[in-house]
C-alpha cells in the first residue's frame, strides 16, 4: 500500500508540475522579465563588516531580526538576479544562431555566464535560506555580485555587436 | 457493453489523431529534427492499426498466446522509444548550454539510476507474496518502467525551471504531451486492480489527449519572445528608497 501511494504522489507530483509549467510559459509568453538591479545596494547588503558590527552592538534578538529582514531583501535581490539571468538566457541562446561568428562566440560566452550565475543564485539561495533559520551562522557569500557585473559587461559588448536585440537588454539589466 | 463502445471509438479517435501526426510529422519535416519522437509517433500509430484490425475483425486468425507475445512485445518497444523521446527533449533543451552538460548529464545519470532503482522497489513489492499480481507481472513491469519515466521526466522540468531554460514551442509540446500520457497511465496502472473496466478508457483518453497536444504544439507557430517588461526608473528609485530605509531601521 505504502508502494502504491508513492507511486501515485510521483505521477500527481508529475502532473502538478506540467500545470505549472504550462501556466509560467504562458505567463512569460512576451519574454522574461527584465528588472533593473542596483548593484551597489547589493553589495551593501551582501557586506559582511556591516554584520560583524551590529552583532557585536545589538542585543542578540534584535540583531536576528534585523537580519531576517536584511536577508528578505538580499534574497529579492538574487530572485531579480536569477530572473535577469533567464532572460539573458533567452536573448543570448537566439543571438548564438546568428550569421556573424563574433556575435555568436560572444553570445556563447554570454550563455555559459548567465547559466553559472544561475547555478550561484541557487547556492545563495540555500545559503539564505540556512542563514534565515539559524541567524547566527555566518556563510561565505557567493560570488553573485562581481559575476553578475561580468555578465553585464559581456551583454554590453554583445549589444554593441547586436544593437537591435541585445542592447535594450544591456542597458535593463 | 457501453464501456465497450466507448473504448472502439477511443481508438478509432486515436488512430485518426496518430495518422494526422504522423502526416504532420512528414510536412513540416519534423521527423528529421525529432527522430525518436517521429519514430515513437509512427510505431504507435502502426501498432495502434494493426491491434484494432486484430482485435475487431480478425480475431478469429489469432491464438491468445499469439495475441498476448504480440502485445507485449509491442509494448516493450514503445517503452524503449518512450525513453528514446525523454533523452531527445532533454539532449534538445540542454543543446545550446554547453555550461550546464556536464551537471545535467550527471544529474540525469544519477536520477536514472535512482528511478531505475526505485522501479526495481515497486516491482519486487508489487510481486511479493500477499501482492499477488492480478493482471500479470508484465503490467508491473510497466508500473515500474513508468515510474522510471516519469521521475526523469520530472527532473527535466525540475532541472529547466531551476536555471530558468528556455523550452522551444515544439520541444515543451512533446514534453508536456508524452508527461501527462505516462503519469495519466501510471496512475491507471496503479490503481487498475481497484478499476479494471476503467483501465483501457483512462490510458486512450490520456493518450489522445496528448496526441492533440502534440498536434497543437507541432501547428501552431512559436509566438515572438522580444517584448521585454522595461522597468521605469521612478518605479527603481523607490524601490531602492524603501531599501535603504529598510536597512537603516
Amino acid at each position: 500500500m505504502m508502494i502504491t501511494m508513492i507511486v501515485l504522489a510521483i505521477a500527481l507530483c508529475a502532473i502538478a508540475l506540467l500545470y505549472f509549467a504550462v501556466r509560467s510559459r504562458r505567463i512569460h509568453a512576451g519574454g522574461q522579465p527584465v528588472r533593473s538591479l542596483d548593484l551597489q545596494a547589493f553589495r551593501t547588503l551582501m557586506d559582511r563588516d556591516d554584520e560583524t558590527f551590529l552583532r557585536n552592538k545589538v542585543p542578540r534578538w534584535d540583531f536576528w531580526r534585523l537580519k531576517r529582514r536584511r536577508i528578505a531583501v538580499t534574497m529579492k535581490y538574487v530572485g531579480r538576479i536569477a530572473s535577469n539571468a533567464a532572460a539573458v538566457l533567452q536573448m543570448a541562446e537566439a543571438a548564438r544562431q546568428n550569421a556573424d561568428a563574433e556575435v555568436a562566440e560572444m553570445a556563447a560566452q554570454v550563455v555559459d555566464m548567465a547559466t553559472q550565475i544561475r547555478m550561484q543564485c541557487m547556492v545563495a539561495f540555500a545559503k539564505l535560506t540556512a542563514e534565515f533559520l539559524f541567524p547566527s551562522l555566518q556563510l561565505t557569500p557567493a560570488m553573485l555580485a562581481p559575476t553578475y557585473q561580468a555578465l553585464r559587461e559581456k551583454v554590453l559588448r554583445l549589444g554593441s555587436l547586436e544593437p537591435q536585440n541585445a542592447a535594450p537588454l544591456a542597458t535593463a539589466i | 457493453m457501453w464501456m465497450r463502445v466507448i473504448s472502439r471509438h477511443l481508438w478509432e479517435l486515436g488512430i485518426f489523431l496518430q495518422a494526422l501526426l504522423t502526416i504532420t510529422l512528414l510536412v513540416k519535416r519534423s521527423s528529421r529534427k525529432f527522430p525518436f519522437f517521429a519514430a515513437y509517433s509512427f510505431f504507435c500509430f502502426v501498432k495502434s492499426s494493426v491491434m484494432y484490425v486484430l482485435v475487431f475483425y480478425k480475431r478469429q486468425s489469432i491464438s491468445l498466446e499469439h495475441w498476448m507475445q504480440g502485445y507485449w512485445i509491442a509494448e516493450v518497444v514503445g517503452i524503449i522509444l518512450g525513453f528514446g523521446v525523454i533523452y531527445e527533449v532533454f539532449r534538445k533543451l540542454l543543446n545550446s548550454y554547453s555550461a550546464l552538460h556536464a551537471l545535467a548529464n550527471a544529474v540525469f545519470k544519477w536520477a536514472f539510476v535512482v528511478l531505475t532503482v526505485l522501479g526495481f522497489v515497486v516491482l519486487y513489492v508489487q510481486l511479493s507474496p500477499g501482492h499477488a499480481p492480478d493482471a500479470g507481472a508484465m503490467y508491473l513491469v510497466e508500473e515500474a518502467v513508468r515510474t522510471t519515466e516519469v521521475g526523469l521526466l520530472l527532473f527535466l522540468f525540475l532541472f529547466a525551471g531551476a536555471f530558468g531554460l528556455h523550452w522551444r514551442q515544439s520541444i515543451f509540446g512533446i514534453a508536456l504531451g508524452f508527461g501527462l500520457f505516462i503519469s495519466i497511465e501510471l496512475m491507471a496502472l496503479t490503481l487498475r486492480s481497484y478499476l479494471p473496466e476503467s483501465f483501457n478508457i483512462v490510458r486512450s483518453i490520456a493518450f489522445n489527449t496528448s496526441l492533440l497536444l502534440w498536434l497543437g504544439y507541432l501547428l501552431i507557430p512559436e509566438s515572438a519572445t522580444q517584448d521585454r517588461d522595461m522597468p521605469k526608473l521612478a518605479q527603481l528609485e523607490q524601490w531602492n528608497q524603501a531599501l535603504m530605509e529598510l536597512i537603516h531601521q
